[in-house]
C-alpha cells in the first residue's frame, strides 16, 4: 500500500519555500519529487535592464547566505569581458572575504546538522562561534549580510594592520573551537550513530546527477573549483580539497569540518602575504561584446555565471545557475528508499514536517489499503456537524460575550 | 592532457561532426555542432576525456534563432557545446540519456524560452507559477513585463 504525503510549499518548519511530495510504503521513501519556483524572482530578465554597476548589486541579492559567492562569480566574469587586470591587493581582500563567507556559511550548516540531528547544544555552539565570523566581516566591510566589498577591479575596502591583527586573534579562537568540533563528530556516538549511513549516495551517481561542492566530495570525487579552474589568488595560495569516502551525512559534516581548518590556514596565508598598493583599478563604462563563463566554488558548490555583452553598458543576458539547484537531482536519489525521520537530515537546512501529511486521503484500512477520499466542502460540512453536536457550555457556566 | 590536446583531438576524431572549434580564453574551448550531432558528441567528450559534470545549460534568443549552450566541466577545461535552433521549429534533443542531471536545466529551458526537448523523460513545468499563461516565455527578448496598475482597495 503506497500512499502520498505532501509537504510545503509554505510551512512553519520550511525555511523556504519549497515543495516535496513524497511516495511512501510505510516509512520508507519509495519516489520523491520536488516542484520549485515559488520564490522565483525573474533576476534574469532584470538583470537584463540593469547597468553592470547596478547588476552588482542585484546579483548580491541572489542569496542572503553566499550573497559574496554571487557577486564575486559576477564581478570577474564581466572583468574578463572588460579585460580588466584587478589590483593585486583587491584580489587578496577579495579572497580573504571569500574564505570568511565559507567559514560563516559552513558553521552555520554544522549548526543545523546537529539541530536536525536532535544535538541542540552543538547547535547552540557553532552558532555562537558564527559570531565571531560575522563580527570579523562586520569589521571589513561594515555588514553583517551584503557585505557590498567587490567592485569591478577590486574591491571597495581596504583592511589596515589594526584589522588584520583582531581577525588573526579571532582566527586562533575559532580554530581550537573547530579541532574540538571536529573531535566531537569523531567521538560522540549519538552524533555519529545518528548521521551515519543516512542520506546516501554513491560515488557512480553523485557523477551521473552533476551534483557539486561538499555534497560530490564526500561521495568522493575531488572536484573543486579553486583547484581545477583557479580564480582570484588561489594558484598561489596553497590547500587542499578535502573529500570523504562515506557517501553519507556524516561524510558531508567531515568535509564541512576539514574545509574550516583549511580555510583558516588560507585566510592565515592571504593576511600574512597581504600585498601593497591599490585596492582596485578603474573600470570602464561599456563592455565589448563578447561572452564569458564564470565558475566559483561558493560554499556550498560550484556557482556559475553565464555572461554574454552586446557592446552597451547592460549585459545581453546574465545566466545564474546557484549550487542547490546543481544539488536537487542528488538530493531525490538520496532520498529514495530512504526513511521518513531522515529527511530532516538528508534536507538539512529545509527541515520540513511530516506531521503535516496530505489531508484529504483519509486511510480506512491499512491492511487491504481501501481508502476514501474527502473534499473540502465535505471535510467543512462533518466539521460544522461535529461542532453543532458539542456542548461548549461547561455544566452551568455562561459564555461572557 | 591540455587544452591545446584536447582541441587536437576533437580535431583529428570528430572532425565530420563539429561545426567549428575554438579556444576563446584559458580553460574555455567552445564547439559549435549540428542539433543532429549533439548527443555523439557529448558521448564522445565523457568517454574520452571524462567531461561528465554539466554545470549548466544557457539559452540564448539571437532573434531568428536560438542558441543553446552546454556546459561541461571537468578538472581538464570547460567546454561550451553550442547549437542552434530556428525559432520557427524551436526543437532540441534531451541530453538526459548521456548526463542524467541535466533535466533540471531542460526544464528551465521549456520553461523560459518555450524550446521543445524531444524525449525529455520528465517534461512539467518547473519554475514558472501554475496559472501562469500558455505560450508565453519570459526570458525571449519580445517578452516584456507589464506592472498591472495598483488597485487600492476603497481608493479612489
Amino acid at each position: 500500500m503506497e500512499f502520498k504525503v505532501s509537504l510545503g510549499p509554505q510551512h512553519p518548519a520550511l525555511h523556504e519555500p519549497i515543495s516535496l511530495r513524497m511516495t511512501l510504503d510505510g516509512e520508507i521513501i519509495r519516489d520523491a519529487d520536488l516542484k520549485l519556483g515559488y520564490n522565483h524572482r525573474g533576476i534574469e530578465k532584470l538583470a537584463e535592464s540593469r547597468t553592470y554597476i547596478q547588476n552588482l548589486y542585484l546579483t548580491e541579492r541572489i542569496c542572503g547566505i553566499c550573497s559574496f559567492s554571487h557577486q564575486t562569480c559576477y564581478t570577474q566574469g564581466v572583468e574578463k569581458l572588460m579585460e580588466l587586470v584587478p589590483a593585486k591587493r583587491g584580489l587578496y581582500i577579495r579572497t580573504l572575504v571569500c574564505e570568511l563567507e565559507r567559514v560563516h556559511s559552513h558553521l552555520l550548516w554544522l549548526g543545523v546538522a546537529g539541530q536536525e540531528a536532535g544535538f541542540e547544544s552543538f547547535f547552540m555552539y557553532t552558532w555562537r562561534d558564527r559570531e565571531v565570523v560575522m563580527d570579523i566581516l562586520d569589521t571589513i566591510s561594515g555588514n553583517r549580510v551584503h557585505y557590498s566589498m567587490n567592485t569591478f577591479g577590486g574591491v571597495r575596502r581596504d583592511i589596515d594592520e589594526l584589522q588584520k591583527k583582531r581577525i588573526l586573534d579571532s582566527l586562533s579562537l575559532l580554530r581550537s573551537r573547530t579541532e574540538y568540533y571536529l573531535h566531537i563528530g569523531a567521538n560522540e556516538p549519538t552524533f555519529v550513530g545518528r548521521l551515519a549511513g543516512v542520506g546516501m549516495l554513491s560515488k557512480e551517481k553523485a557523477i551521473a546527477l552533476c551534483a557539486v561542492g561538499p555534497t560530490l566530495r564526500a561521495s568522493g570525487v575531488p572536484m573543486d573549483v579553486r583547484k581545477d579552474d583557479p580564480y582570484a589568488v588561489y594558484d598561489e595560495i596553497p590547500f587542499e580539497v578535502c573529500t570523504a569516502d562515506s557517501c553519507d551525512v556524516l561524510g558531508r559534516a567531515v568535509v564541512r569540518v576539514k574545509e574550516l581548518m583549511q580555510s583558516y590556514n588560507i585566510i592565515e596565508f592571504l593576511l600574512k602575504n597581504l600585498p601593497a598598493g591599490p585596492i582596485k583599478v578603474k573600470a570602464p563604462r561599456k563592455v565589448k561584446e563578447n561572452e564569458v563563463f564564470s565558475r566559483y566554488e561558493a560554499p556550498r558548490g560550484e556557482n556559475v555565471h553565464y555572461i554574454k555583452s552586446n557592446g552597451s553598458d547592460k549585459p545581453e543576458r546574465l545566466k545564474v545557475r546557484a549550487p542547490t539547484l546543481a544539488n536537487y537531482p542528488a538530493t531525490i536519489a538520496m532520498l529514495k528508499n530512504g526513511f521518513i525521520a531522515d529527511i530532516p537530515l538528508i534536507f538539512a537546512a529545509i527541515d520540513p514536517c511530516i506531521c503535516c501529511a496530505e489531508r484529504l486521503v483519509q486511510l480506512d484500512n491499512p491492511r487491504n489499503g481501501e481508502s476514501k477520499v474527502i473534499t473540502f466542502s465535505q471535510l467543512r460540512a462533518m466539521a460544522n456537524q461535529r461542532y453543532k453536536n458539542v456542548n461548549f457550555k461547561k455544566k452551568e457556566s455562561l459564555w461572557p460575550f | 592532457m591540455n587544452v591545446e590536446a584536447i582541441v587536437q583531438k576533437i580535431n583529428s576524431e570528430i572532425k565530420d561532426k563539429v561545426q567549428e572549434v575554438s579556444v576563446t580564453a584559458p580553460l574555455r574551448i567552445n564547439i559549435k555542432v549540428d542539433r543532429g550531432q549533439l548527443l555523439a558528441v557529448l558521448q564522445y567528450l565523457k568517454d574520452q576525456f571524462g567531461f561528465t559534470h554539466m554545470a549548466t545549460v544557457s539559452g540564448l534568443d539571437l532573434g531568428e534563432q536560438f542558441e543553446v549552450i552546454y556546459h561541461m566541466a571537468n578538472n581538464l577545461a570547460t567546454i561550451n557545446v553550442r547549437i542552434l535552433t530556428p525559432r520557427s521549429d524551436p526543437r532540441i534533443p534531451s541530453t538526459c540519456s548521456v548526463i542524467p542531471g541535466a533535466i533540471l536545466y531542460e526544464r528551465e529551458l521549456q520553461d523560459m524560452f518555450g524550446l521543445v526537448v524531444e524525449n525529455i523523460p520528465d517534461p512539467r513545468p518547473l519554475l514558472l507559477a501554475d496559472d501562469w499563461p500558455a505560450g508565453e516565455y519570459p526570458l525571449r527578448k519580445d517578452w516584456h513585463f507589464n506592472r498591472p496598475a495598483e488597485i487600492i482597495p476603497g481608493g479612489k
